[in-house]
């Protein structure tokens, strides 16, 4: 009779331990797969800045300050992707910044403006910013809920010793909140 | 209720739901048990409280009404998104809108569902799909060339909502319920009228006495009333499932405004909807058929008020 009781305490923390690892599992994946997605958006975005850079340079007929800005931005962003989307972090805000910089710069030319080659590239890289924002908002909400769930109780006891350690949140800093000055010579 | 908490609105609005669809399934078979009930009692039986033909009869319905779901399951979509003339694109027809609905995915985290146009003027869109991964956004031309990109990245995300949420498929279940009840009360009235249920052929009546007249009246109320009670049912979760997407709408996107404006310009748009069908006027984000006052917050409104719908997102803190 006590030989039952015990077998089906086993069994039941057996199925405990089965259904906590499968939903961090779970979770965790999620947040995984939400990670790769930054990294492919930066990457596109990385691909498509010296594109618009280009054009807008072709339309203006002369090389202007914010654009060399922008390369610059976009090299230092490219060197440190090399060490993942985290520590490339800070040069990655720089390139949102120097962006937006860009972006305020055609709105300000309406030769630029009207430039259907323009148009369309700002629409690409305006979708890849938010596609980058957008990523990493649903990463960090992943993150989020996975270190709720393995933190949680009883999870919180078997987690650990199930090689479950906690996740960091992707932080992008703002630099500055303020909007960019466009020199026009 | 003025909540900023939107996560706490969805779970409310997830059990709203979920106890709508439990009437809805104790109307079907409360409806099928009393039918079953008659029919017995019409055979001579004793009316006995617990019928074997009406436990029967319930079990028959719910197993239709399975069966019928997933059929609409399997081939809805389809149907739907050719009643509409909604033709898939491409990301070269429409650079802008295939952008935000990727960004909408990844929003959401599901996988990027195909896109749709809508050859009309007027200001519409709808999701299909019974899962994540072979859904479809369709939105009309007009909606593509008034809206500027905020605003049709809320619609979209409101589109998406209905999608992460799965809306499409709790919609399908619902909608097959509603209709299964209607047709079963259909063929009861029709069946009292043809004097094969009831009392209208005197002396086989006489003989089971009063408890049978009185059985085959709640049968004929209950045929009457249950078709109209399951469609406010409908309805009601319709509305509830528009509030859902509207705040998942605003989770996606963390701009309340742009879904707010896009509302504001689809009530105020006066292009006709030419072609579209009572039968899929619920998967709209506004509806297509009537045009809105505060009456439509009436009981068969499939859309809620979009005035309250723009009050409520504006507490989600627009």
């Amino acid at each position: 009779m006590s030989l039952w009781i015990v077998v089906g305490i086993v069994v039941l923390i057996v199925l405990w331990l089965i259904m906590t690892y499968n939903g961090l599992v779970g979770s965790r994946t999620q947040a995984q797969a939400a990670w790769s997605q930054i990294d492919v958006q930066l990457k596109r975005r990385h691909d498509l800045i010296p594109n618009l850079v280009q054009v807008v340079k072709d339309a203006m007929g002369y090389e202007q300050e914010t654009l060399t800005k922008v390369i610059q931005a976009r090299n230092s962003a490219v060197a440190a992707s090399a060490a993942g989307p985290a520590q490339a972090a800070p040069a990655e805000a720089a390139l949102s910044q120097a962006t937006r910089g860009l972006f305020a710069l055609v709105e300000s030319y309406p030769q630029l403006k009207a430039n259907d080659n323009v148009k369309q590239l700002q629409e690409e890289l305006t979708g890849t910013e938010n596609k980058i924002a957008f990523a990493r908002q649903f990463y960090n909400d992943s993150v989020a809920s996975y270190n709720v769930r393995r933190q949680s109780f009883p999870a919180v006891l078997a987690a650990p010793s199930l090689g479950f350690g906690p996740m960091e949140l992707f932080n992008m800093p703002e630099a500055e909140r303020e909007v960019p000055k466009v020199a026009l010579r | 209720m003025p909540t900023t908490d939107f996560v706490a609105a969805q779970k409310v609005n997830r059990r709203n739901t979920l106890i709508l669809l439990a009437v809805l399934t104790v109307l079907a078979a409360l409806f099928g048990y009393l039918i079953g009930w008659v029919v017995q009692s019409e055979a001579g039986d004793q009316v006995a409280p617990i019928s074997s033909f009406g436990v029967a009869a319930a079990g028959a319905l719910a197993l239709l009404s399975i069966g019928w779901s997933g059929l609409s399951l399997a081939f809805g979509s389809r149907m739907v998104n050719a009643m509409s003339e909604a033709r898939e694109i491409t990301k070269d027809d429409a650079p802008q809108l295939f952008n935000v609905v990727e960004e909408m995915s990844i929003a959401a985290g599901v996988p990027m569902p195909k896109v749709r146009i809508m050859e009309t003027d007027a200001l519409n869109a709808f999701a299909t799909g019974t899962s994540t991964s072979n859904a479809s956004i369709a939105v009309t031309r007009g909606l593509l060339n008034q809206l500027n990109r905020d605003e049709l990245q809320g619609v979209v995300a409101h589109e998406m909502a209905h999608i992460a949420n799965l809306d499409t498929r709790y919609m399908t279940v619902v909608v097959v319920t509603v209709g299964l009840i209607a047709l079963i009360a259909d063929i009861t009235l029709r069946s009292m009228a043809w004097g094969r249920f009831g009392g209208s052929r005197g002396s086989s009546s006489d003989r089971r006495g009063g408890g049978n007249a009185i059985l085959i009246i709640v049968l004929l109320v209950v045929a009457i009333v249950a078709p109209l009670a399951a469609r406010a049912v409908q309805m009601a979760v319709s509305r509830q499932r528009e509030y859902l997407a509207d705040a998942t709408s605003v989770q996606f996107t963390r701009n309340p405004n742009g879904l707010i404006s896009a509302l504001a310009k689809l009530t105020a748009a006066a292009a006709p909807f030419p072609g579209v069908s009572r039968a899929t006027q619920h998967l709209f984000i506004v509806n297509p058929i009537q045009t809105f006052t505060a009456r439509s917050s009436a009981l068969m409104a499939t859309h809620p008020d979009t005035a309250d719908r723009i009050a409520r997102l504006r507490n989600l803190g627009g």
